[in-house]
């Protein structure tokens, strides 16, 4: 009896190590496996491997809490619909997480790992054009992804096929119009209104998130010719001294004359409170908000010329992903109207597919809105922006 | 084999495990960082990452700062702490039971959830400055703002530095105070010749880790804090993740594990005294 015991727990043992063994191995063969499956050409083996299991990919996405909720909503629609395919969601939250995912995929190519198991990311353009640099996005064409027929073409144009504008979204002036019965239109009637209206206004510290930047970003290039912000040559950095001294001159005329609130939610909080009357805000998160009934009725919108920057959000598939076929399924399935409707309604974005394509209500809801933002490309030189800002106007 | 070198022999394989874990987890990183920070601009190694610590006007301010909130919160917390808890252990009555129950709350909540809670009750429009609006009072700037933080700090603390007090002084037996005051000693006197010198290694140990945990803090700093000067536990993450400057970053860190080990030192050092001490 006792030996019996005895070999079985050697046994067991055994056959445990062997399975931790297998496991670690199956890492790749499974991937390679599947990629095979998805890869195939002929729908009939890519069902037969999907009927024993789904394809699993792994799409990391930033932004705030209402991107997060819109992949919460659309990923069980798209998986019903296919339910070969299932999507990992992995939120990195705005502001800081988004660069380490960059350089995973670009460690796991330089390794020679693959994409480091990203099948599907999303971000702005600045990541676009990087990785565009660095080799590490799929090429993107209407044969592995019909539905790109309806995004603009000039857009697909600008980012070489790489990326798909899913979704755009301006920065506006979100302002109170009980306070305010005349909103600036330019970046000089706005510098003339925070000065005529001390601690009434506020942005947040850029490196937070995106509606603060886009502040400083603006005002830095208001005087610089419009190519400039297609430019990321370090040599510009100069030019942005007249910017800067006109944010350190602002400083004492800001909320708490001088405090930057942390991340986009930060000044909206503000504006609800009613501590301040005017900030610049992400378009999708101010509707959001007000159709959720967190910010007051009262709150509207204006637009200033030339406009701030924003833009759309991009997805980009991984060049040396193994599971292309599943995310391009994905992507397809984002680009439909149905998908893009979710989109519209859920995040008040503007869609990524061109409008006429869209239900004819939804047309409607965008009829006189101009686009209105201007797309920034200064790549590596955001980063210099945020740490000029600190020390010169943070820290004046 | 002798019995001492025995045991020696064994007393060293107990502490084996321990150091290693300690190494794996601390002194590794740590020189690793060390040497991360030594490295330049062009590649090569240098000390001008703790130049520019030093040189550079902002990040020479957020040290300061830093500085100025961890002594000011260390002082506040271990003041108001040690007046509890000598309070609970000589006082008896309803309000003292209340204490009792009451003061380890805050242990309880999530920091992120008590910062938010602060500004709501402390911001410019929140419900203390609403409350004194009604008395024609108006409330200085706490939230982002240096006292912001060093409210925050007391939240954090004070309930767990009152609880490491209280379990000292729950150690001074009753018959060595009695007998004190049998002889005719003065209230003041008790305190100082019995109490403080029998707790007086426990308020050792309660600076070092109120010092530490409020020099290494990052959620309030973060979320209450002004946007300059910064903790450098917020200046860190910008510097890593924001500026991308791995290197810099490491100096930062290295610069606090050296304050955070000159006050290990001085606790070091007594604990050894004590020991050498005893016959």
């Amino acid at each position: 009896m006792f030996r019996m015991k005895k070999r079985f727990t050697v046994l067991s043992a055994l056959a445990l190590s062997f399975s931790i063994l297998a496991g670690c191995g199956t890492a790749n063969n499974n991937s390679a496996g599947s990629a095979a499956a998805g890869g195939s050409a002929s729908p009939a083996a890519s069902n037969s491997a999907s009927s024993s299991a789904p394809v699993e990919i792994q799409f990391y996405f930033t932004g705030s809490q209402n991107v997060k909720n819109l992949w919460d909503q659309l990923t069980p629609m798209f998986e019903e619909k296919n339910p070969d395919v299932k999507v990992k969601l992995v939120y990195i939250p705005s502001g800081t997480g988004a660069q380490p995912t960059y350089d995973r995929i670009l460690a796991a190519k330089q390794a020679g790992k693959g994409s480091g198991g990203i099948d599907l990311y999303e971000d702005g353009l600045p990541v676009v054009t990087q990785g565009q640099k660095d080799d590490l996005w799929d090429t993107l064409s209407t044969s592995s992804v019909p539905n790109l027929v309806k995004v603009d073409a000039k857009t697909m144009e600008d980012v070489a096929n790489l990326a798909v504008p899913y979704r755009s979204s301006a920065v506006v002036l979100a302002y109170n119009s009980e306070k305010v019965t005349a909103p600036p239109t330019t970046l000089d009637e706005v510098f003339d209104w925070i000065k005529k209206n001390p601690e009434r206004f506020a942005y947040n510290d850029p490196s937070t998130g995106g509606s603060g930047s886009s502040f400083v970003t603006t005002t830095l290039y208001k005087d610089l010719p419009e190519e400039a912000i297609h430019n990321d040559d370090p040599a510009i950095e100069k030019d942005w001294a007249k910017g800067f001294a006109t944010l350190k001159e602002l400083g004492p005329y800001l909320y708490g004359k001088g405090i930057y609130p942390k991340k986009n939610q930060g000044t909206l909080d503000l504006l609800t409170s009613g501590e301040v009357d005017m900030i610049p805000a992400w378009s999708d998160m101010v509707l959001e908000q007000l159709d959720k009934g967190q910010l007051p009725a009262t709150t509207k919108m204006q637009q200033i010329t030339p406009g701030f920057n924003g833009g759309p959000t991009y997805l980009m598939v991984p060049k040396l992903s193994e599971k292309k076929e599943a995310a391009y399924k994905f992507l397809d399935f984002v680009l439909s109207p149905e998908a893009q409707a979710v989109m519209v309604k859920t995040m008040h974005g503007f869609p990524g597919i061109e409008l006429t394509n869209m239900p004819q209500d939804i047309q409607d809801s965008f009829k006189g809105v101009s686009e209105g933002f201007r797309n920034f490309n200064v790549g590596e030189l955001s980063k210099e922006i945020n740490k000029r800002w600190q020390s010169d106007v943070a820290a004046q | 084999m002798r019995k001492e070198v025995k045991m020696g022999i064994f007393g060293l394989c107990l502490v084996i495990p321990s150091f290693l874990l300690l190494s794996v987890i601390v002194i590794i990183p740590i020189i690793l960082s060390f040497f991360e920070s030594l490295r330049g601009e062009t590649g090569g190694y240098d000390l001008s990452r703790y130049v520019y610590l030093f040189t550079d006007e902002g990040m020479r301010a957020n040290i300061v700062f830093t500085l100025q909130v961890t002594i000011v919160s260390c002082v506040i917390v271990l003041a108001v702490s040690y007046a509890l808890a000598v309070y609970m252990r000589f006082s008896t009555g309803r309000m003292v039971d209340l204490i009792r129950k009451t003061y380890m709350i805050p242990i309880f909540i999530p920091g992120v959830i008590a910062t938010y809670g602060l500004i709501n009750l402390l911001g410019n429009h929140g419900w203390l400055s609403r409350w004194l609006l009604l008395f024609g009072g108006t409330l200085p700037r706490i939230i982002f703002d240096q006292k912001g933080i060093i409210i925050a700090n007391l939240w954090f603390n004070i309930p767990f530095t009152t609880m490491l007090l209280t379990s000292a002084l729950a150690g001074i037996p009753n018959a060595v105070i009695e007998s004190a005051k049998d002889i005719g000693a003065s209230r003041l006197r008790i305190f100082f010749r019995i109490i403080m010198p029998l707790s007086y290694k426990t308020f050792l140990v309660a600076v070092t880790f109120v010092f530490m945990g409020v020099i290494g803090s990052f959620t309030a700093p973060f979320l209450v804090g002004p946007n300059a000067p910064q903790m450098l536990g917020v200046s860190m993450e910008q510097v890593f993740s924001v500026f991308q400057e791995r290197e810099q970053a490491a100096a930062i860190s290295f610069f606090t594990f050296l304050l955070c080990s000159l006050l290990g030192y001085f606790y070091i050092r007594s604990m050894v005294k004590e020991e050498t001490a005893r016959p």
